[in-house]
């Protein structure tokens, strides 16, 4: 991919080839960014991931924080010193964070400050498809949205002076079709970081009911001035001069040219780029002497809503279409397609467009989905063998965000509720309650730091009794390997202290705490049935490093290890190893199981399930 | 020159995200715009995986609109055959035989179609197609971890987009880790040469 080092060593001038989310990083380089804090998260991740790969060289402070509350708090205390920062996360990341985004705006800051998130409309690696440019309005900030990659990284600059100039944090939101795609970007300048001091400043940084009454007001004065701002931002634009009206921002603007491509539609743009505040005399002059405006954007009718609200205050008699107007569909992500099929609708004109091809449906096409899976030689696929194989009847299984949400998905079929970060404990413990049966918590190491410690204290004051199973995997394997504060590294790789979950555990008052390698069936099994027996919470930890990290190493001049292969001359076909374990390297053709030596990782845990004893380390590597 | 339109698909794991990456650095040496759209996070893991990749004078939305594509890579029959919406009478179909069945299809679901009756939709659907054993040509240079190279190079060698052959062999030696340069381009090589030596395109249909 793109070297993290062209982020540094590109010239002012020369164009590479980034992802939305490393153009962003590239612009706090350009900013003079002093402090880049997150909670790893897709689509976010890159923007600090890239960062980290750099920080040394230029000097920027990057923290992998243990969670994005914590992450936006150290932002900001940077800031107020009047360092530049950022806060990046996924959208969810930011309700999180949001106990301290709401009071951000009264207190301020002094470096300027913004805070990224990344929304991912269709649910591609996520549990919701919220809209967090409601936040803006709630905490009542200002909100910019990029387009693309390059204006991904320009902008960003100027959200940096918007920041500075109403000395307020700002929202920058991104969508995984910017964060995730990569275009040629042009480089700036590199900037200056700013001096840190803190000044004291009682009336402005302590948030007690006097002081808080005051700063609401001053708050809501500095966002009536930045109306001005939004009104005279260079990333309004307009394009075409047609009769219908479309208005857009951020990636759905792309769409909106390539739609208009399609259709022919003779139809003329506005794409705004300040989002809260609206920039109100740009749109009202748009609107007027038109019958009907489309508006176009990502996720939820927030700037249709708004848009209606201001027009109907002006009186104006356009209609406003869009998401609300069930012009186009409120779920999922926008597609030139349903741009078009919108623009049609509107002008009452079918352009004879045709997108795919209608006898493709005459195919009634019935194929096999292929959802994720956990890896071949995953530790996680063990643990939940293990959970199966341990007589633990009617037990329920409140599974929680990571890889291991996985495992859900038959055959192994351990996950029966998934809410959001470090809810397994909280919920646990609520169905423990209700229906006296047994009842697993499963969570991931870096998920057991960032939410869930509350929960596991509660269940241990409150006396609610289930098992809370920690992944532990020594990473933070789904969103790129990210260290955490249980494996032993900082976040830029290098050696750090490092916080035992059984520690943390017993810490919280759990008076049962083990320790157990997944790859040990029996041992594993043993404490789980202890565990079941034991009258209080317990605290699993099931712990051996993730298949990836660990195939990494090897492919670096480690230890090779054989695929494993069947022995015909054993196996009776009983299918268990499929039916009870499926590992994603085992092939079934013709009622024969074989295993697949490309993606077998030579783990050799099927090995110890097979009742026939049939599956052996083969001779022969591929 | 009107947008061409790639469309990407396999599984994660495939290198579906490294072949769209090392196309879109060729198309950036050929001075042109490109975008790729790629997925990340939980769909890796072994899922299917989609990257679209548009070229030309002036790039706008990052994904391909249904029936639109001017090419379809399937490093994977199952996962090209997923894709196949985009296709249109016009589409050249590149795909990779060598199958990775999914557990969902060994367990329970819809069964894994013939590799045959895949290629034969993709005829019914497409302009041309070309189905390459890439494993068997990535074995040759010693990493069945090349297959998308091979497909790559299969792609620059029907000449189907305005890319020239010192953009791709510069686009890879971009786009890959130092180490691994050679072995992807002589991958690249054999696709390439597989691509123009195949008798059984049809591309005037």
């Amino acid at each position: 991919m793109t070297s993290p080092k062209a982020l540094v060593e590109g010239k002012p001038g020369s164009k590479h080839l980034l992802l939305g989310n490393e153009a962003i990083a590239r612009g706090m380089i350009e900013g003079g960014v002093s402090v880049a804090s997150t909670y790893p998260g897709t689509p976010a991740s890159e923007i600090v991931d890239s960062l980290a790969a750099v920080a040394n060289e230029i000097g920027i402070y990057v923290e992998y924080s243990t969670n994005e509350k914590v992450a936006l708090e150290v932002a900001a205390g940077a800031s107020l010193c009047g360092l530049r920062s950022s806060a990046s996360m996924k959208m969810v990341g930011l309700n999180v964070a949001a106990d301290a985004l709401m009071t951000l705006g009264y207190i301020g800051v002094r470096g300027g400050m913004v805070i990224i998130t990344a929304d991912d409309p269709n649910c591609y690696s996520s549990q919701n498809e919220q809209d967090n440019r409601y936040y803006a309005l709630m905490a009542n900030i200002p909100c910019l949205e990029p387009s693309d990659p390059q204006e991904a990284k320009d902008m960003l600059l100027d959200a940096y002076g918007i920041s500075e100039e109403l000395e307020l944090p700002v929202l920058y939101r991104s969508v995984t079709r910017l964060s995730h795609t990569r275009k040629p970007v042009v480089f700036g300048e590199v900037g200056e970081p700013r001096k840190a001091e803190f000044v004291r400043d009682h009336g402005r940084f302590v948030m007690v009911p006097s002081n808080a009454r005051a700063r609401h007001a001053v708050l809501l004065e500095k966002m009536d001035s930045a109306k001005r701002i939004s009104d005279e931002s260079p990333y309004n634009k307009g394009f075409g001069s047609g009769e219908l009206g479309i208005i857009a921002s951020g990636v759905a603007f792309n769409y909106v040219m390539d739609a208009i491509e399609e259709t022919g539609a003779d139809a003329s743009v506005l794409k705004i780029g300040m989002i809260h505040p609206l920039p109100e005399e740009r749109i009202l002059e748009f609107l007027k002497d038109r019958s009907s405006a489309l508006v176009v954007e990502e996720l939820e009718p927030f700037l249709e809503m708004r848009i209606r609200s201001l027009a109907n205050k002006h009186s104006l008699k356009t209609k406003i279409l869009g998401k609300e107007e069930a012009s186009l569909p409120r779920c999922g992500e926008l597609s030139i397609k349903r741009v078009a099929l919108a623009i049609s609708k509107a002008v009452g004109r079918d352009f004879g467009v045709r997108f795919e091809n209608p006898e493709l449906s005459e195919l009634h096409l019935q194929i096999p989905t292929r959802p994720p899976v956990l890896c071949p030689g995953c530790p996680h696929r063990a643990s939940f063998y293990a959970m199966k194989a341990s007589g633990m009847g009617d037990a329920i299984f409140i599974t929680d965000i990571g890889c291991y949400a996985l495992g859900s998905l038959p055959p192994l079929s351990i996950g029966d509720a998934l809410l959001c970060m470090g809810a397994s404990a909280g919920l646990s413990a609520g169905v423990s309650k209700a229906t006296g049966k047994p009842v697993v918590g499963i969570v991931g190491d870096s998920t057991f730091f960032h939410a869930s410690i509350p929960g596991l204290i509660n269940a241990v004051y409150n006396g609610h009794r289930i098992i809370y199973a920690v992944l532990d995997n020594l990473t933070t394997a789904m969103t790129n390997f990210q260290p955490h504060p249980g494996s032993g590294l900082d976040s830029l790789g290098r050696p750090s202290k490092r916080i035992l979950i059984e520690e943390v555990a017993r810490g919280c008052g759990v008076e049962f705490v083990r320790v157990v390698d997944p790859f040990d069936l029996k041992s594993s099994r043993t404490a789980l049935r202890e565990a079941l027996a034991f009258e209080g919470p317990s605290v699993l930890i099931f712990r051996r490093e993730c298949a990836i990290l660990e195939a990494r190493r090897r492919a670096e001049g480690g230890p090779r290890r054989p695929p494993y292969a069947i022995d015909y001359g054993k196996c009776t076909g009983c299918l268990l190893c499929l039916n009870r374990f499926g590992c994603p390297a085992m092939i079934l053709e013709g009622g024969r199981i074989s295993i697949d030596p490309i993606l077998c990782n030579g783990c050799g845990f099927c090995a110890q399930i097979c009742p026939q004893g049939a599956i052996e380390a083969s001779a022969n590597e591929d | 020159m009107r947008t061409k339109n790639v469309v990407i698909a396999g599984v994660g794991g495939q290198g579906v995200i490294l072949f769209a990456t090392t196309l879109a650095n060729a198309a950036l040496m050929s001075d042109l715009d490109v975008s790729v759209s790629e997925i990340h996070g939980m769909a890796q893991r072994g899922g299917s995986v989609v990257s679209q990749v548009r070229i030309g004078r002036k790039v706008y939305s990052p994904t391909i609109a249904e029936g639109r594509a001017d090419v379809i890579v399937g490093l994977e029959p199952l996962e090209a055959l997923r894709s196949i919406a985009f296709s249109n009478e016009r589409t050249l179909a590149l795909l990779n035989t060598r199958r990775i069945i999914p557990t969902t299809a060994l367990l329970h679901g819809p069964k894994y179609p013939e590799t045959e009756k895949i290629i034969e939709i993709f005829e019914k659907f497409c302009g041309s197609v070309l189905a390459i054993d890439a494993l068997d040509l990535a074995k040759r240079c010693g990493s069945t971890r090349a297959q998308n190279m091979v497909l790559l190079g299969a792609l620059a060698g029907l000449g189907a987009l305005p890319i020239a052959s010192e953009a791709f062999a510069k686009g890879i030696a971009a786009s890959v880790p130092r180490r691994a340069v050679g072995r992807n381009l002589e991958a690249f090589k054999l696709g390439a040469e597989f691509a123009s030596s195949s008798k059984s395109l049809d591309m005037a249909r």
